[in-house]
């Protein structure tokens, strides 16, 4: 039996993952982060990203948009505005924010609505992209 | 004795008004079930993310940082204050709104000076009162700040979020709260304020004896100030959202009871018209035999 430490994902919506994991692997800022259990605490914001942990031996995948998470020796615990799984992800939903998000990405914007966009453009490229990668 | 048509036109009436209150009843009811799901699956995270901020900061070394700037230097009578309302955008819902609006004017009232508060008013009921006294010299009402209250999302609340961050870092205010109606159970219902700005340390590391507890340091990637200029408007979403949640979940809970209530009240004026029209027309019969029984005798006679 590996070592394990406690690790809690919760989205707004609802709680995506409680239990034992041998190994997390997240995006943050400036790239992938690898956590095993006797990280030293940490704090850290999560962008739009994917995922990854290990249960049992067995990697599994998520796709997250922008939370945060604090790393403590023995559990982390994740918060983010939505979290899914590969096969959760409605493709035809994300294609369709992808493109709404490129077509206004080509009007006049204010800087503000320009930021949001981006950030809607990314988290529909994010789906895409893990949806693709682990679902077909 | 009443007139007959008279009972049957008002018996008529109230059950026009019946089928009404029966159908917002209804209505409101299954409103209050969604909003109860979504209350339900937002209370872990809402929770969590008190619980996990309390702990960030418990382990965050001190920061020069925007958002915990309680700008002690400006005067308390000259302090901007923000205050988010949340109300319903519709009447009928017994004293929801009532509540509300009574218990956001008394925190109003406590400010020092009523030119330095904005209210940022969410649902138009509100809006509309707060409006009107606007005009008579009450506390000036954001008029571009229009977001509804049904089935609130993380999307609303996130606007709402940049919005007020955005007012306080340009120093356009200087303190916001948010003024909400909270469920505690599903029978009491709470108007509360929560303050979302300036970033409050509470116990921040202090032992009963008064000394600074040694907590262990967390490290930050890639610097606190980094992580809690990230931190600090999600939480702040997450705060809005949740107190819009809880909102509405109040708003459909009293909305159905008050329906209940009608629908119930008309059901027993029915109920008292209908044996007042039956005595009447009882009446009208007796009356009618009694005249005809007097006009045959009047006749043998």
């Amino acid at each position: 039996m590996a070592k394990t430490f406690y690790l809690e994902i919760i989205a707004t919506d609802r709680v995506f993952f409680k239990g034992d994991v041998e190994h997390l692997v997240i995006t943050a800022i400036d790239g992938l982060l690898g956590i095993l259990p006797g990280h030293e605490p940490l704090v850290t914001s999560l962008p739009t990203g994917e995922l990854k942990y290990m249960v049992d031996g067995e990697w599994r995948y998520a796709a997250i948009s922008e939370g945060f998470i604090q790393i403590m020796p023995d559990r982390a615990v994740i918060l983010a505005d939505s979290c899914e799984l590969p096969e959760e992800i409605d493709i035809k939903r994300a294609e369709e924010a992808r493109e709404r998000a490129e077509e206004q990405l080509r009007q006049k914007q204010s800087i503000r609505e320009y930021y949001e966009t981006q950030a809607a453009l990314n988290r529909a490229m994010n789906r895409l992209k893990i949806s693709q990668k682990h679902f077909k | 004795m009443p007139n007959i048509r008279e009972i049957r036109e008002r018996i008529a009436s109230i059950q026009q008004i019946l089928k009404i209150t029966n159908a917002m009843y209804l209505i409101s009811s299954s409103k209050l079930k969604k909003a109860r799901t979504a209350l339900d699956s937002t209370e872990p995270y809402f929770y969590k993310l008190q619980e996990t901020i309390e702990s960030v900061l418990e382990h965050t070394p001190h920061t020069r940082q925007l958002f915990f700037d309680r700008r002690s230097d400006i005067p308390d009578e000259k302090r901007k204050k923000g205050y988010i309302i949340i109300t319903a955008d519709k009447g009928l819902c017994g004293s929801y709104n009532h509540n509300i609006l009574k218990y956001a004017e008394q925190t109003i009232a406590e400010a020092p000076d009523i030119d330095n508060c904005y209210l940022f008013v969410i649902g138009q009921v509100g809006r509309m009162y707060f409006q009107r006294r606007m005009n008579e010299g009450n506390a000036a009402v954001d008029g571009e700040f229009l977001y509804t209250t049904q089935n609130p999302t993380l999307y609303r609340a996130r606007e709402i979020a940049e919005r007020v961050i955005d007012k306080f870092e340009k120093h356009e205010l200087d303190e916001v709260y948010v003024l909400y109606t909270d469920m505690v159970t599903s029978n009491l219902q709470e108007t509360r304020t929560v303050r979302l700005l300036p970033f409050e340390r509470r116990h921040f590391g202090k032992a009963p004896d008064g000394t600074m507890k040694k907590l262990p340091k967390a490290a930050f990637l890639p610097s606190p100030e980094k992580v809690m200029e990230y931190l600090i408007p999600n939480y702040a979403k997450g705060i809005i959202y949740g107190a819009m949640v809880e909102a509405f979940c109040c708003e459909q809970h009293s909305r159905m009871t008050a329906m209940d209530a009608a629908t119930n009240s008309a059901k027993d004026m029915i109920k008292d018209l209908s044996l007042m029209y039956n005595r009447a027309r009882q009446a009208a019969i007796t009356q009618e035999i009694t005249e005809v029984c007097g006009g045959a005798a009047s006749l043998n006679d």
